[in-house]
């Protein structure tokens, strides 16, 4: 047997007295696809800085190709042929995609326009090679889909001659077609002989492609597995360490025959040049989930955008927006999210960085933003920090967000419990109407089964909840109907007693 | 913490190289610290001349600060001054408490700030170069006052007519004649206060969300162009307490070219400071010591003029900037 090409020996690392990795011990084999999983906070991405270098470890060892090595940075690890896509992209959006990959090239500077032809006709060559599609080199890297952008990141990587490859949560902000491409990649990589470490919350993930699995708990090794002799439920329960049901299984009561209908939106229409609406009509009852299912760019996304803030889309939207308020359905048309909140509507928005929180703000400040107004949390204009700060414990223990300290900043928090915060956030205080956007984007499969749970118990309780997820699976596990987006057109609602992923999954790609 | 070590050690290279460029200019560096620093502490009124050199910088750099917050880049402090510096002179003929009239003259220079958020906010105007129009515009209409319809006509001089003596602030005799009073003790507390006040209040946390992030703060209810309009009126108002410093402290009256670009050397100010509401005061005391030292330069040296103070600055912001940009790797 050849030597393994990444070795981990008592890796350590800690944040003050925190330890987001404790002796980590593991190897990965060359020409394999290598799965990491764990709990939110488990210190997977933590482990993966470490040895791409993005931080110093504080002990152990790392051993590349059978080599002792200390990782001196990102530079010194590509050197070595190890390259990292992180959780959260690192690409300069204003520039095109064949800028990002020429930047950071050490010996391009004055030459670079010389260059470019060079690199662009290398590029092509080895996208065709390779067998990863991509096109957009000149189109600017925020306007291109997210599929794209990671298919850069991978082709970047292999460009500057990388043999392992890291992928942080990939596939958290994919579609299932682009999950499908990616995996192809994925294998193309391997069947080349590289060696691809690939982390995922979602564990059908690591039983369809990788070849082997370490799992993590509370910054451990539980333990490393060859993929074929373990599956989902194994996995799950070694992760979170108890059994996890990866389908609601609670209760489930029935809509009341005359429950009040709490959403009506008639012939909704949205100019936009990348996301439009066409049309889109539809209403949600009390007690009931309506799911928002379609391909990324069928107009899913902006009808909830524009749902949550219809005061932004002035002048370029048209058609009814009413709520149910008291006993009457109200116009919110116009309504900007101060309305929407008095209205008792409970919004969690869908980019988790740039729509619901503020990075640089701790735990307590970001629970704060948009109870600004609320007479529990100010007075006379000043904040209550004691109030806010309870509720904030609170929704800590209620979600099991980690660390268990409030005045944690966001951005030193991991991805999973940060979208914890964000729905301890929608549910203070109770809505009555609630819009989700991708509520378990990115969270471990224990918290995704307390989330799923607690959006359930708002459903029996009598809510009217809107569900936007590019997760089928978690939509047909919720939803009483779910609305089919095609083309910026609603095209269809289907109920409970019809869903199929096949069929589905047929109606999104736009066949009847 | 490790931020401040950063910065005095920007701080310190700064001198350094300022000192190198004596050297280089040929005259002797120990004449030069000499002359700056004894100039600032040998007596009672020398360090009340640094603190009066000090204060307009304290409410400058806020006003620069206070917007850079809400992510607005104020170059207009200079003719906020100025125009809360005319109100100041003026309203004392309509008003007899001088309560009113600081009140009044804040409350006009924070209006005439609050213009620039509001042309951001309303017509989409970029706040950087509204603020350096609305600067010539404040010294135009000062100075069309203070030698037309307010012109003092006892005066040869582009100024008003002095204010009655119930309006002035009394110096603290403790220096010995240096107008330096209650301003500059207002002056002292007021970052402090205005840290409070940003971490505290609801107003401060809407300035600094729209700051961080101004999408996730518009979806939250907050809406950024009152926001803007309020960060600009503070900054406004802040700045216009040089103005009531000069009249009600200082000349008395309004004279045409009394400040010597602090609202633009308040920039410099809130750089150094790197924002932070805390650091404001070494800041401006550090660029008023400078200010104040450099004067002894021409009387004590044959070739060095008191614009060694504007190079020295400079210097040391560019490696206070340096010494902050180098980022050993996180551990
Ligand atoms: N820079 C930092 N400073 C302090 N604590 C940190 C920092 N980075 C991470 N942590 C903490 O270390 C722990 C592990 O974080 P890490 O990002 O590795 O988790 P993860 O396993 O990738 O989780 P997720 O699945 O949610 O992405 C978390 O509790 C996190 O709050
Ligand atoms: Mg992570």
């Amino acid at each position: 047997m050849s030597h393994p090409i990444v070795e981990f020996r008592e890796v350590s690392k800690s944040f003050g007295t925190f330890f987001a990795n404790k002796n980590l011990s593991f190897a990965i084999d060359p020409g394999t696809i290598h799965g990491l999983i764990g709990e939110n906070g488990a210190g997977k991405s933590t482990a993966m800085k470490g040895l791409f270098g993005v931080h110093s470890i504080d002990g152990g060892q790392i051993f590349i190709r059978g080599k002792a090595v200390v990782p001196q940075g990102p530079k010194h690890m590509m050197g070595l042929g190890v390259g990292m896509v992180h959780q959260h992209f690192m690409l300069a959006g204003s520039e095109t995609a064949l800028d990002n990959v020429i930047v950071g090239e050490e010996h391009v500077g004055l030459f670079q326009k010389i260059r470019r032809g060079k690199v662009l006709a290398e590029l092509q060559a080895l996208s065709a090679q390779s067998g990863i599609p991509f096109q957009a080199w000149n189109t600017r890297v925020q306007d291109l889909s997210v599929g794209d952008q990671q298919r850069l990141e991978i082709l970047k990587l292999l460009y500057r001659g990388s043999d392992v490859f890291i992928l942080d949560e990939p596939t958290a902000v994919l579609t299932p077609q682009e999950i499908n491409d990616l995996f192809a990649t994925l294998k193309r990589l391997k069947s080349a002989g590289k060696t691809v470490v690939l982390i995922t919350h979602k564990l059908k993930e690591i039983t369809e492609v990788t070849d082997a699995v370490t799992v993590l708990r509370r910054g451990e090794v539980v333990t490393t597995l060859r993929t074929s002799e373990t599956n989902a439920s194994a996995l799950a329960k070694t992760m979170v360490g108890r059994a996890v049901s990866f389908t609601y299984s609670g209760p489930r009561t029935d809509v009341a025959p005359d429950a009040k209908v709490c959403v009506e939106v008639k012939n909704l229409r949205v100019d936009d040049p990348f996301d439009r609406v066409k049309s889109a009509s539809f209403f949600v009852k009390s007690g009931e989930i309506l799911g928002f299912a379609g391909v990324a760019g069928n107009g899913q996304s902006q009808t909830f955008k524009y749902l949550s803030n219809p005061s932004a889309f002035r002048g370029r939207s048209s058609g009814d927006y009413k709520t149910l308020e008291g006993a009457a359905l109200k116009d919110q048309t116009h309504a900007d999210p101060e309305q929407l909140r008095h209205s008792k509507i409970g919004i969690a928005p869908e980019d988790r960085h740039h729509e619901a929180l503020v990075l640089d703000f701790n735990m307590n400040e970001n629970f704060f933003l948009g109870q600004q107004s609320d007479a529990r949390y100010q007075k006379y204009g000043m904040i209550q920090k004691s109030s806010v700060r309870e509720a904030v414990v609170r929704a800590i223990h209620e979600f099991d967000i980690r660390p268990k300290a409030p005045e944690h900043p966001l951005k030193k928090m991991s991805g999973g419990n940060q979208q914890k915060l964000v729905m301890a956030r929608t549910l203070d205080p109770a809505p009555e109407i609630l819009y989700i956007a991708q509520p378990t984007r990115g969270v471990d499969v224990g918290s995704i089964e307390r989330i799923h749970a607690e959006i359930m118990k708002l459903r029996n309780e009598g809510k009217a909840i809107i569900l936007l997820s590019s997760e089928l699976e978690e939509l047909m596990d919720l939803c009483d109907r779910i609305a089919v987006f095609f083309d910026g057109t609603l095209m269809d609602t289907v109920h409970r007693p019809d869903f199929d992923l096949w069929t589905l999954g047929q109606r999104l790609g736009g066949s009847q | 913490m490790k931020d401040i070590l950063k910065s005095f050690l920007g701080v310190f290279i700064g001198l350094g190289v300022g000192l190198l460029v004596v050297v280089a200019v040929g005259e002797n560096p120990l004449v030069v610290l000499k002359a700056m620093t004894g100039a600032l502490v040998s007596s009672p009124y020398d360090i009340g001349m640094t603190l009066f050199y000090t204060t307009p910088l304290i409410f400058t750099g806020l006003a620069v600060a206070i917007p850079l917050r809400a992510g607005l880049f104020n170059i207009g402090a200079e003719g906020q001054l100025m125009v809360g510096a005319m109100a100041a002179a003026v309203l004392p003929q309509v008003v007899s408490s001088p309560f009113l009239a600081v009140f009044g003259a804040i409350l006009i220079s924070g209006i005439w700030g609050g213009l620039i958020g509001w042309l951001k906010a309303r017509r989409g105007a970029h706040e950087v170069i509204v603020s350096i129009l609305m600067n010539f515009i404040a010294v135009g209409i000062t100075s069309t006052l203070a030698n037309g319809m307010f012109k003092d006509p006892d005066s040869q001089l582009g100024e008003t007519a002095p204010v009655a003596e119930v309006f002035h602030s009394v110096p603290f005799s403790f220096f010995a004649g240096a107008p330096t009073g209650v301003y500059t003790v207002f002056a002292l507390f007021l970052p402090y206060l205005l840290y409070g006040v940003m971490k505290r209040s609801v107003w401060g946390y809407q300035l600094r969300a729209v700051g961080l992030n101004e999408t996730a703060a518009t979806l939250y209810g907050i809406e950024r162009g009152r926001v803007w309009i309020l960060a600009m009126m503070a900054a406004g108002a802040v700045a216009g307490f040089v103005g009531c410093m000069e009249v009600f402290g200082n000349a008395h009256k309004f004279r045409m070219g009394f400040s010597p670009e602090w609202g633009f050397s308040g920039i410099a100010v809130a750089l150094l400071a790197r924002g932070k509401f805390s650091a404001i005061v070494p800041s401006a005391l550090l660029f008023g010591m400078i200010s104040k030292g450099s004067l002894a330069l021409e009387l004590e040296t044959e070739k060095m003029t008191r614009e060694y103070a504007m190079v020295l600055q400079g210097i040391i912001i560019l490696s206070v900037t340096l010494t902050h940009a180098y980022k050993k790797r996180a551990k």
